[in-house]
């Protein structure tokens, strides 16, 4: 690939999302393999729209949003095809838990603290989770975040609000989280 | 409610960086003073900070990122003609001028020139209708404008001020944009049966400047008037459609019909699902009977138009 390649500039800005659009394609689909399949087709769809994508966009922002086109088409091909079925958020929690190491030579408590929490979003129900990783971990806006989702402002903040309370009652039953770091009361 | 409890209200969004510049400024100096209202805002700066730091949940691995290249790679330029086709082109194009003695390239002399007849007689007959036959990209002024529609549609762009009125709605833009926003009220003044709905309006970003956005319905269909300044966007590509001595450039993107065009300073977008090139969509400023020839001369003269 050169500089003369029309994708070369695509490609060059894209490969910095990698990290956080393999990131939630995990939080869309829960799967390695499936998630690594929706980044290729995220990747393959970009560059064949890019041309008509406007100067001005946000380029980050319109991949989220090509990704989770994408595995809601995928989701309503295979309808008939067998299905995950969504586990209760404690209990998977509870499941993946079990599979962070219990170490004595583990690695800091403030890494495990980070593994735990990355373990209860994951934990999360889907539509949970990826509202608090668009947010909390991308840092995108309420108005970007609408955008991904296709749904109104009003609906970011109102299903933001319950994901976190949800993420907060799952995280207060865990002992190496700090109960300051909770917090006695949602807003 | 009482100070506290709107305070509370908003500390979310004042740690989402959601609020107003006025707004913000309310709610620290409210901290200031209070100490529960302090130590509540604390514990849900400390929660998020403690979430914020857990990202990213997930990495990916030097296998899929080199995956994601190859791929790329792998993918021609977008509207880049196959190779295979693209040699055959040329083969065809060398083919016809460099055969020998002449016969193929007086062949293709006189096939040129008959194409070269053909183009200037129908420029002839068309261009008293139409200056410009040919199409080109939609400019990112049009497809802007498609993108603004689209997203009104879904909720996703509300209006900031919501009226009827021609002249509030055109008061609301005062002091907003850097030009003045005059929305007529031909419907009042003739007496003339309403075609059209005023909704309102609000304003949109483009190229770092305000835009002001007009929002129109008429038969229940939605119509979307964006106005800025033509320092700022020059319409261009589509198809050229001269009336009035104003060129207006017609483009269908995602199915919507967009008419741009600049007069007196100022560069306009119209956006409709209206039938043919949506020309109807000028109603909502040339609702008079002498309109009807401007509007009738953007009418398509053939069937090729969606």
């Amino acid at each position: 690939m050169s500089d003369g390649n029309p994708n070369f500039s695509f490609t060059q800005t894209a490969l910095q999302y990698l990290d956080s659009l393999y990131g939630f394609a995990m939080t869309l689909t829960r799967d390695r393999t499936e998630a690594e399949d929706l980044v290729q087709e995220t990747y393959l769809r970009a560059v064949r729209a890019f041309g008509r994508l406007l100067p001005d966009s946000n380029l980050k922002g319109w991949m989220f949003a090509i990704m989770r086109n994408a595995w809601i088409n995928e989701v309503r091909r295979s309808r008939n095809a067998p299905h995950f079925v969504e586990l209760d958020a404690e209990e998977d929690y509870a499941r993946r838990v079990g599979r962070i190491p219990n170490d004595p030579y583990a690695v800091l408590l403030k890494n495990r603290e980070r593994d735990e929490i990355r373990a209860a979003i994951d934990g999360l129900p889907q539509g949970f989770r990826e509202i608090i990783v668009l947010r909390d971990i991308e840092g995108f806006s309420y108005q970007q975040i609408a955008d991904i989702l296709d749904c109104p402002a009003g609906t970011v903040m109102s299903r933001l609000g319950r994901a976190r309370q949800k993420l907060r009652s799952v995280l207060a039953g865990l002992q190496t989280i700090a109960p300051k770091t909770i917090g006695a009361k949602a807003i | 409610m009482n100070p506290c409890e709107q305070i509370r209200d908003q500390i979310i969004f004042y740690l989402d960086d959601e609020l107003e510049a006025r707004e913000r400024v309310s709610l620290e100096v409210h901290l200031r003073s209070c100490a529960p209202c302090r130590d509540l805002f604390e514990q849900e700066k400390c929660f998020l900070e403690t979430v914020r730091r857990a990202g990213p949940v997930h990495k990916a691995s030097p296998a899929l990122r080199t995956r994601i290249k190859e791929t790329l790679e792998d993918v021609p330029p977008p509207h880049a003609a196959p190779a295979a086709l693209r040699q055959r082109i040329e083969r065809t194009v060398w083919g016809s001028f460099v055969t020998t003695a002449g016969g193929h390239f007086r062949g293709a002399l006189w096939r040129a020139a008959v194409i070269l007849i053909a183009f200037v007689v129908g420029y002839g007959v068309f261009g008293r209708y139409r200056i410009y036959e040919h199409t080109q990209q939609p400019s990112a002024f049009a497809s802007m404008a498609v993108d603004r529609h689209q997203r009104h549609l879904r909720d996703q762009l509300p209006l900031e001020v919501v009226s009827a009125a021609p002249d509030q709605i055109s008061a609301w833009f005062a002091g907003k944009v850097p030009f003045k926003v005059e929305l007529p009220n031909y419907q009042e003044m003739s007496g003339q049966e309403r075609l059209y709905e005023l909704e309102g309006a609000r304003l949109v970003d483009y190229e770092n400047n305000h835009a002001a956005y007009v929002a129109y319905r008429m038969r229940n269909r939605p119509i979307s008037l964006l106005v800025t300044s033509q320092q700022i966007v020059e319409p261009s590509g589509g198809e050229e459609i001269v009336s009035k001595n104003i060129t207006f450039h017609y483009d269908s993107i995602d199915g919507f019909k967009v008419i741009t065009w600049a007069d007196r300073g100022l560069a306009y977008a119209l956006v409709s699902d209206l039938e043919e090139r949506g020309q109807q969509s000028c109603i909502v400023c040339h609702q008079g009977t002498r309109d009807q020839d401007f509007i009738r001369s953007l009418k398509p003269r053939s069937s090729f138009w969606k």
